[in-house]
C-alpha cells in the first residue's frame, strides 16, 4: 500500500514537471518572435538583392573575403580562397572517378573525397570549428579515437590462423617495415640537401609511416606527430593502398626468378581454437613488456580479435566487424576530407608527400621479397618469395596480389593463405614501428 | 642546421627495424612454444571420439537432471 502511494506521488510530480516544461516551451517562441522583429530592419528590394548576390558562392570565389580565416584561425592567401578551392573541388571529382569507375578503395575515397568537397565550399565554413566537419574532426580524429576504433574492427575481421601455422613468415611482415624507415631517411635527406622542402624529423616520421601501407596507423601517427600534414598523408596512404595491385607486381617480378615464382609451399597445418584464443593475449602481453607505446593500436586490435575468437560474444564481434567499423569509416573519411581544404593541401609539401609515399610503398614491397629470398638461403621449408610482398599490411589486398601473381606462373599454386601470414604480421609490425616512432618523440 | 638530420634518420632506422624484428622474433618463439604447450596439454580430440564423449556427457547430464528432480519431489 505504502509503495503504491509513493508511486502515485512520483507520477504526480512527473506530470507536474512535464506541464511546467510544456508551458515554458509554449512561451519561448513568443519571446523569440518579438526579439526578431526588433532587430530586423526593413530594406528596399534592390538592396536586399545586392546583399544576397554578395553572399553567393560565385562572388566569394571571384572576390575572396579578405577577413576570412582558415580552420586554424590563420590568414589564407587569396589564391587558396579562390582558384585553390576550384582546383581542390576538381581534385575531389577525380577521387570520385577513381573510386566509382576504377573501384579504388571506394569505401574510404568516397567519404574522404566528399569531405574534401564540403571543406572547400566558401562562406559556409563547414570544416571550421563550428561546421559539422570540424565537429567530427575534433570528435574523433584530433584525439586519435577513430583510427583506434577502426583497428578494433579490423582485429575482429582478422584470422591469425595462417600466421600461427607458419610462424616464421612473420619475419616477412617485419622486413616490409623497412619501407617506413627507408623513407624516413629519404625524407630527412630531402629537407637536408634541398632548399624547397623543410621537413622536421617529426614530419618526416609521419610521412614515412605511409610505407606501412596501413591507413589507420598512418592517421594515428600523423595526428600525433604532424597534424598539419594529415590530409596529404591520409590521402596518399589510402590511394596507394588502393593501387597495391598496380604498384606491387612489377617490383615482385623484377626481384624474383621464374623458378622462385613457381615454388610450392607445404600445406598449412590445422590450428586449434585454443591457439587462436591465446594468440591475441600473447601479442598484447609482449607489446606491454617491449613497447607500451604501441599498445593503443595493438590493444584495440587484439581486443577485437579476442572477442571474435572466444566465440561467445558473436553479437559484439559482429557489431565491430560491420556496424561499428562502417560508422567510424564514414566519420573518419569525412574528418580526413576536412583536411583537404585548399590552404592546407595545395602546398609544395603535398607533392613531396605523394612522391615519398610511393617510394615508401615500393621499398616495403621490395624488402619483403628480398627477405623471403634471404630466408630461402637457410635450410627448412622453402618460401615462395612472392608472398614477401604481402608483408606490407594492406589486408587483404597485398595477399591477393601475391596469389594472383603466383597463379600467373602456375595455375595450381594457391598462395593466398600462405600470404595472409605475412600480411597480418605486417599489421603487427607497422603498429610496432608506429610505437617506436611515438616513443622516440616522447 | 647544426645536427645532421640524415644521421638522425639512420639512427631511427636502426632502432626501429631492430625493435620490429626483435618483437617479431620473440613473437615467433613464443608462438612455437605456445603451440607445443597447447598440443601437449590440450590435444585436439578426434572428431569421432568427441562425438562419442559428447553423447556420453549428454547422458550423464540427463541422469543428473532426473536424479535432482526425484530428490526435489521427495523433499516436497
Amino acid at each position: 500500500m505504502k509503495v503504491f502511494i509513493l508511486k502515485l506521488l512520483a507520477l504526480l510530480m512527473l506530470m507536474g514537471m512535464g506541464s511546467i516544461s510544456a508551458n515554458e516551451s509554449a512561451s519561448a517562441p513568443e519571446k523569440m518572435s518579438t526579439h526578431q522583429e526588433e532587430t530586423y530592419k526593413t530594406k528596399p528590394l534592390s538592396e536586399m538583392m545586392s546583399g544576397f548576390l554578395e553572399s553567393t558562392g560565385i562572388v566569394a570565389l571571384m572576390y575572396p573575403n579578405p577577413d576570412e580565416l582558415n580552420s586554424h584561425g590563420e590568414k589564407i592567401s587569396d589564391f587558396h580562397k579562390s582558384w585553390g578551392r576550384v582546383i581542390m573541388i576538381i581534385i575531389t571529382f577525380l577521387l570520385f572517378y577513381l573510386a566509382v569507375a576504377k573501384g579504388f578503395e571506394p569505401l574510404l575515397l568516397l567519404p574522404i573525397g566528399f569531405g574534401g568537397l564540403l571543406a572547400n565550399i566558401p562562406v559556409a565554413g563547414i570544416a571550421g570549428d563550428n561546421g559539422f566537419l570540424g565537429i567530427i574532426y575534433h570528435m574523433g580524429l584530433s584525439n586519435q579515437l577513430f583510427p583506434i576504433l577502426i583497428f578494433m574492427g579490423v582485429g575482429a575481421m582478422t584470422d591469425f590462423g595462417p600466421l600461427l601455422s607458419n610462424p616464421k613468415t612473420a619475419l616477412l611482415g617485419g622486413a616490409a617495415q623497412f619501407g617506413i624507415f627507408g623513407t624516413l631517411v629519404g625524407a630527412v635527406a630531402l629537407s637536408e640537401y634541398t632548399t624547397i622542402f623543410d621537413f622536421t624529423l617529426k614530419q618526416a616520421s609521419a610521412i614515412s609511416i605511409i610505407g606501412g601501407a596501413d591507413g589507420p596507423t598512418s592517421i594515428f601517427i600523423a595526428t600525433n606527430l604532424a597534424p598539419e600534414l594529415l590530409g596529404a598523408i591520409a590521402v596518399a596512404s589510402y590511394s596507394y593502398m588502393a593501387m597495391v595491385p598496380i604498384i606491387q607486381p612489377p617490383i615482385m617480378k623484377v626481384l624474383t626468378t621464374n623458378a622462385e615464382r613457381r615454388i610450392k609451399m607445404t600445406t598449412l597445418r590445422h590450428v586449434s581454437r585454443l591457439e587462436k584464443l591465446v594468440f591475441p593475449i600473447l601479442v598484447l602481453v609482449l607489446a606491454i613488456l617491449v613497447l607500451p607505446e604501441s599498445t593503443p593500436l595493438i590493444g584495440a586490435f587484439m581486443f577485437g580479435n579476442f572477442l571474435k575468437e572466444t566465440g561467445v560474444v558473436d553479437r559484439l564481434s559482429d557489431t565491430m566487424q560491420n556496424a561499428l567499423i562502417n560508422i567510424v569509416t564514414i566519420f573518419l573519411g569525412l574528418a580526413v576530407g576536412s583536411k583537404l581544404a585548399a590552404d592546407q593541401f595545395l602546398v609544395p609539401d603535398t607533392l613531396a608527400i605523394l612522391a615519398l609515399g610511393i617510394v615508401a610503398f615500393s621499398v616495403g614491397t621490395a624488402a619483403g621479397v628480398i627477405m623471403a629470398k634471404i630466408m630461402n638461403l637457410f635450410p627448412g621449408h622453402k618460401i615462395n618469395p612472392l608472398i614477401g610482398s604481402a608483408g606490407v599490411s594492406a589486408v587483404p589486398m597485398a595477399a591477393r596480389v601475391s596469389n594472383k601473381v603466383g597463379m600467373e606462373y602456375d595455375r595450381s599454386n594457391m598462395l593466398l593463405m600462405h600470404a595472409m601470414g605475412p600480411n597480418v604480421a605486417g599489421v603487427i609490425g607497422s603498429a610496432v614501428a608506429a610505437g617506436v616512432l611515438i616513443s622516440l618523440f616522447k | 642546421m647544426d645536427t645532421n638530420l640524415v644521421i638522425e634518420g639512420f639512427k631511427f632506422m636502426a632502432l626501429g627495424m631492430g625493435t620490429v624484428f626483435l618483437f617479431l622474433i620473440i613473437l615467433i618463439v613464443m608462438m612455437n612454444i605456445m603451440s607445443a604447450v597447447i598440443h601437449r596439454l590440450f590435444p585436439e580430440p578426434k572428431p569421432s571420439a568427441s562425438a562419442q564423449s559428447d553423447s556420453q556427457n549428454n547422458n550423464k547430464r540427463i541422469v543428473a537432471a532426473i536424479t535432482a528432480a526425484i530428490a526435489h519431489h521427495r523433499r516436497s
